[in-house]
């Protein structure tokens, strides 16, 4: 499944978000009521000790016959909770006392407060149906003073609420600031894919983005790099194609001369010696078309490699050819076979070729070598002998140029190397192909 | 004429110089530039055809020399190398003509023929020689309007004579035109040769200077 990295990130990061702020919230609320109730308790205890000093004291002398109840101004009872009037406050409804004496009978109250008794006459706080108490006893009297909890809940409620709300609302903010982040953070990303995508087919040069963050620059100098090889095979390819056309054309002028020498002929001496001429010339264009393919075929992707015997391929190559060859020795590499035929057939046809003498072929360790009597190739022309249609000048024999570049072509396929040196003696060439193991037999 | 081909390939050397030798030329074919100098050097010719692509001293170069060393030879490039740029460039070192391959024979020999023609400074192939006529191209020579049939030997003779005349010429240039450099030739063979010509056209057509060679006399009444 395609996974947007943008959904991912944004999902992730609300998901997480959420959770923290749920959990600060919850901690909010919680350290925020608990605060509350301890500040409403010491507050009802300090109502209650207030009572005691200024009521409790009378009315412990006083001889009461009914109830002294004491009144809220009628219009609070109306007021909204969050309004606070000159008369007072709407909470005030929701806070009660009551006066009794050891007996319990009541001897004052508010009149918010009931009838009936607020709670036991037992010291300190407890909690009632409705209300939370506070009992104090103060001579032959008891003080009471209660809120009620609706009151409590409701109001450390708000605050818990006026904690969390800020976090709350800062969500959506949050939240499009992050998309906005991840989008122009990813953005090199998309710039990368329409690059790409508007590319022209056979458009090889290397990428560029306008910011290149290092998330993206491996992936980037890995394209870079990919298309820098395909510029390098398509350079060659047209090398390629541009060398052999130039190249077969001094062949097909020799062709057309020689035919045209023919039809044009004086005397039958005349045309055969033209004739003649011309098939040499075929024979040689044929080869050289032959050496293109070899060379074209040589760089094309390894095939499945074998273990060979470089003995039985040099036996099979010299047979082929005509050619005595002295074998020593015999090693095993691991290559494919017609590739490894060819490069044996090219060294040992450059030696016959340009070498002369006898030729000898060395096998050891892990280097075929092939050695000829010839007059060798100058120190100078080592390097350049690789080098396709590269001829050695003055050199005897109408060759292709292409032989050890073939040869070079397929050592490199196979992890060898090819060295060029002089023969025992210093006549003579010695050329060695280095593999770089030689496989089990 | 005297041509010196400079072409390492072979095979198509071979061809050219079948070509130029059986159109009666006398062909002087070396394989390298520093061979080519030095052919140049030693002696005279009325052509130098030359491909570019050689190995060692290039094709160029050797034009290049060549002029620099003051040589007016003219000179017909052989080149695989078509661009414009290319064609300027040899033409810009020296060269006279220039010649893609691969090539038709029957072009080649006419560029030969017409550069030839410049070098005599004439307007055509045809060599008019009071009584004479003798065309380049067709190998045909006439005495009075009258054919002669000429041994090829005899053909290049006379040419040589006709397209020189009123110069008088030593019997070693003469052999020259024969053969190439290093050609191998009877010691009397220029003598038997203008002795036939001298027998199949009309005695006076070739004038002995003694002690030095022999020369083709303008025709009364020619300027």
């Amino acid at each position: 499944m395609k996974r947007s990295i943008q959904a991912v990130l944004l999902g992730g990061t609300i998901a997480v978000l959420v959770a923290v702020l749920g959990g600060a919230a919850w901690v909010a609320y919680e350290a925020g009521q608990d605060e509350a109730e301890e500040l409403f308790d010491a507050r009802l205890a300090t109502s209650a000790r207030v009572l005691e000093a200024l009521v409790a004291r009378q009315l412990e002398t006083a001889t009461v016959a009914a109830p002294i109840v004491i009144a809220l101004p009628e219009p609070l009872e109306r007021l909204d909770d969050d309004v606070t009037s000159p008369l007072g406050h709407y909470y005030e409804t929701k806070i009660a006392f009551q006066v009794r004496d050891e007996s319990g009978r009541l001897l004052a109250r508010s009149a918010s407060a009931p009838e009936t008794p607020l709670a036991p006459l037992l010291a300190g706080f407890s909690t009632q149906a409705t209300w939370r108490v506070f009992s104090l006893r103060s001579g032959r009297v008891w003080v009471q003073a209660a809120e009620s909890d609706d009151a409590r809940d409701e109001m450390s409620g708000k605050l818990a609420w006026a904690a969390i709300l800020p976090l709350l609302a800062g969500i959506p903010v949050v939240l499009l600031l992050l998309s906005l982040l991840i989008r122009y953070g990813l953005a090199p990303l998309s710039q990368l894919a329409a690059r790409i995508a508007a590319r022209e087919p056979g458009s090889v040069a290397p990428l560029r983005l306008s910011r290149t963050p290092e998330e993206i620059a491996p992936v980037l100098e890995a394209l870079n790099g990919l298309l820098a090889r395909v510029q390098a095979a398509l350079e060659r390819e047209r090398r390629f194609t541009a060398d052999a056309a130039h190249e077969l054309r001094t062949p097909l002028a020799a062709l057309q001369v020689h035919a045209q020498n023919a039809a044009r002929a004086g005397s039958d001496a005349e045309r055969r010696e033209s004739l003649e001429r011309m098939l040499a010339g075929l024979q040689r264009t044929t080869r050289l078309a032959a050496q293109m393919l070899a060379l074209s075929r040589a760089s094309a992707p390894r095939a499945a490699f074998a273990a060979l015997s470089l003995e039985k391929l040099v036996r099979e190559a010299a047979g082929q050819l005509g050619l005595p060859v002295e074998i020593h020795g015999d090693i095993v590499v691991s290559g494919d076979r017609d590739q490894l035929l060819s490069l044996v057939t090219n060294l040992l046809d450059n030696a016959l070729r340009h070498g002369g003498g006898k030729v000898r072929v060395e096998l050891a360790g892990t280097t075929l070598a092939v050695l000829d009597e010839g007059s060798g190739i100058p120190e100078a022309e080592r390097e350049r002998v690789f080098e396709s249609y590269y001829r050695v000048p003055g050199a005897a024999g109408a060759g292709s140029g292409l032989g050890l570049a073939i040869v070079r072509e397929i050592a490199a396929q196979h992890g060898a190397r090819v060295e060029i040196g002089a023969g025992p003696g210093g006549r003579g060439t010695r050329v060695s192909v280095i593999f770089a193991s030689s496989a089990a037999p | 004429m005297r041509i010196l081909l400079v072409e390492d390939d072979e095979l198509l050397g071979a061809g050219i110089n079948d070509t130029l030798t059986r159109a009666r030329h006398a062909v002087e074919w070396v394989r390298s530039g520093t061979q080519a100098l030095a052919a140049l050097q030693d002696a005279e010719f009325d052509l130098v055809v030359l491909d570019l692509g050689l190995p060692g001293l290039d094709g160029l170069e050797v034009l290049r020399r060549s002029r620099a060393g003051g040589s007016l030879t003219p000179v017909l490039v052989l080149s695989a190398r078509d661009a414009p740029a290319q064609r300027v460039a040899g033409l810009d070192a020296g060269a006279d003509d220039y010649l893609v391959k691969p090539f038709e024979v029957e072009e080649l020999l006419a560029r030969v023929r017409a550069l030839g023609r410049r070098r005599r400074g004439a307007a055509t192939n045809v060599l008019e020689h009071g009584r004479l006529r003798l065309d380049p191209a067709t190998f045909a020579v006439t005495c009075d309007e009258r054919p002669v049939a000429l041994q090829r030997r005899e053909f290049m003779l006379l040419e040589k004579l006709l397209a020189s005349a009123g110069q008088v010429l030593s019997r070693a240039q003469l052999e020259e035109s024969l053969y190439g450099w290093g050609g191998e030739l009877e010691s009397n063979a220029v003598d038997v040769h203008i002795h036939n010509l001298r027998k199949k056209l009309y005695p006076e057509v070739i004038r002995t200077v003694r002690g030095i060679g022999y020369v083709a006399d303008p025709p009364a009444g020619a300027k």
